[in-house]
C-alpha cells in the first residue's frame, strides 16, 4: 500500500519535472535570445528526509546529477514542509570532533554528481511547518542558475 | 629534592600507574559509579550495573540533525552484525543532559526502534560532565546565526566516539563511532569474549 503511494508520488513528480523543463526551454526559444537552450537535464534522486516535529528541525539528503552540457550552480532551496532551508556541511575537526556550518555555493560541472549525505553536505529544514513522520513525504525544490527550479519528493525515513 | 627521593617518587608513580590500569585499558571505570537515569527514568549506576557484560558505549545528543543519527544507525548495524548478542550492552549517553530528559530519550529510542539491549542514559550535568571529562568526550554548544540558535536552541560540536568496555569496567578499545565497520567491532568483541 505504502510503496504504491510512493511510486505514484515519484511518477507524479517525474511528470512535473518534465512539464517544468518543457515550458522553460519553450520560453527561452521564443523570446530571450541571451538565454541558451539547456541540453540534457539535471536529475535528482535518492531523496529522503529525517523525521522531525513542528517548529523543529530536520535534515534532508539527495543526489544531484548534472546531465547537461554545462556547469550549473545551486542557488537556493525550499520545501513545503519548512519555513527555511539551508545547505549545511558537517565537518570533522583535527581533534576528532564534528560540527556543522553553512556550506558555500555549490557548483556542479557537466557530467558530475553532487551527493548530499549524512555526515557531510545536507539540507537543513528549519522551523518545520508540521510534524513529519516516517511514511510521510515532503517536497524539496532546488533552484539552479541555468536550469531553474527542480522539485523532488523526499520520503521521510530512518537511516539504516 | 635528593636523587633517592626523586627515584622513590618515580617508582611510586609507576606502581600507582600499574595498579590503576588493567590490561591495555584506555580508561579505568572499574572503581567508579555515576548515578544516571535511563529512558524510563530509572536510576542506573554506570558502569556498575553493566559489570559482567561487555558494553559498547557511545555519546550523542538527540537534537543532532545530521551526525548522531549516523552513530545510532551504526550501533544497530553492529548489533545486527553480531551472530550472538548475549552479554553485550549497547549504551548511548547524552552529552546534552539539559535537553535530553528521560522522556526525550524514550522518544528517540522509539523512533529508532532500539530494543531492550539498548540503554539510553542522561543525568544531572554535575554527574554527566565529570564522566564525559574522564572519558575525553568533548561537547561544546555552538550557534549558527541563521538558525536563530540561542541558549535553549543550539547545535553542538562534539566527539564521535565509540568505546568498548570490558566486563570489569575497563575501556579497552576506541573507534570513530560514525565510521567504524561493524565487522571490526565484532572481531574485538569476540576477542574480549575469549579472554
Ligand atoms: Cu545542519
Amino acid at each position: 500500500m505504502k510503496s504504491t503511494q510512493h511510486l505514484l508520488l515519484i511518477l507524479l513528480s517525474g511528470c512535473f519535472l518534465f512539464l517544468g523543463c518543457g515550458s522553460e526551454s519553450n520560453s527561452s526559444n521564443e523570446s530571450d535570445s541571451k538565454q541558451e537552450v539547456v541540453l540534457g537535464k539535471i536529475a535528482i534522486d535518492n531523496a529522503w528526509a529525517r523525521p522531525g516535529s513542528q517548529q523543529g528541525k530536520s535534515a534532508a539528503y539527495l543526489r544531484i546529477s548534472n546531465g547537461t552540457a554545462s556547469t550549473d550552480t545551486l542557488l537556493s532551496f525550499s520545501s513545503d514542509a519548512a519555513e527555511n532551508v539551508e545547505l549545511h556541511e558537517s565537518i570533522e575537526h583535527d581533534d576528532g570532533t564534528t560540527s556543522m556550518q553553512p556550506a558555500g555555493q555549490q557548483v556542479i560541472p557537466s557530467g558530475e554528481k553532487l551527493r548530499l549525505q549524512p555526515g557531510g553536505l545536507h539540507l537543513m529544514l528549519i522551523n518545520l511547518k508540521r510534524d513529519i513522520a516516517v511514511g510521510d513525504s515532503l517536497q524539496i525544490s532546488l533552484e539552479f542558475a541555468r536550469v531553474g527550479t527542480i522539485t523532488a519528493i523526499a520520503p521521510v525515513q530512518i537511516q539504516q | 629534592m635528593s636523587s633517592t627521593l626523586k627515584s622513590l617518587f618515580v617508582s611510586l608513580l609507576i606502581i600507582a600507574g600499574f595498579t590503576a590500569c588493567g590490561p591495555d585499558a584506555l580508561y579505568d571505570l572499574s572503581g567508579d559509579t555515576y548515578q544516571l537515569r535511563d529512558s524510563d527514568s530509572t536510576q542506573v549506576n554506570f558502569p556498575a550495573d553493566f559489570r559482567g557484560d561487555l558494553s559498547l558505549v557511545t555519546f550523542i545528543y538527540t537534537n543532532c540533525p545530521d551526525v548522531c543519527p549516523v552513530i545510532t544507525a551504526n550501533m544497530t548495524n553492529i548489533q545486527r552484525e553480531l551472530d550472538d548478542t548475549t552479554g553485550v550492552n549497547f549504551i548511548e549517553i547524552s552529552f546534552d543532559p539539559e535537553r535530553d530528559t528521560p522522556s526525550v530519550l524514550k522518544e528517540y529510542r522509539n523512533l529508532y526502534g532500539l530494543n531492550k539491549q539498548f540503554t539510553m542514559l542522561t543525568g544531572d550535568t554535575t554527574t554527566v560532565h565529570p564522566l564525559l571529562d574522564k572519558l575525553d568526550i568533548v561537547a561544546v554548544k555552538t550557534t549558527i546565526d541563521s538558525l536563530g540558535y540561542d541558549s535553549t536552541n543550539y547545535a553542538m560540536r562534539h566527539s564521535n566516539t565509540l568505546y568498548l568496555m570490558d566486563k570489569e569496567g575497563y575501556i579497552r578499545a576506541k573507534y570513530p563511532a560514525h565510521r567504524v565497520t561493524p565487522e571490526h567491532v565484532k572481531d574485538d568483541i569476540n576477542y574480549l569474549r575469549s579472554e
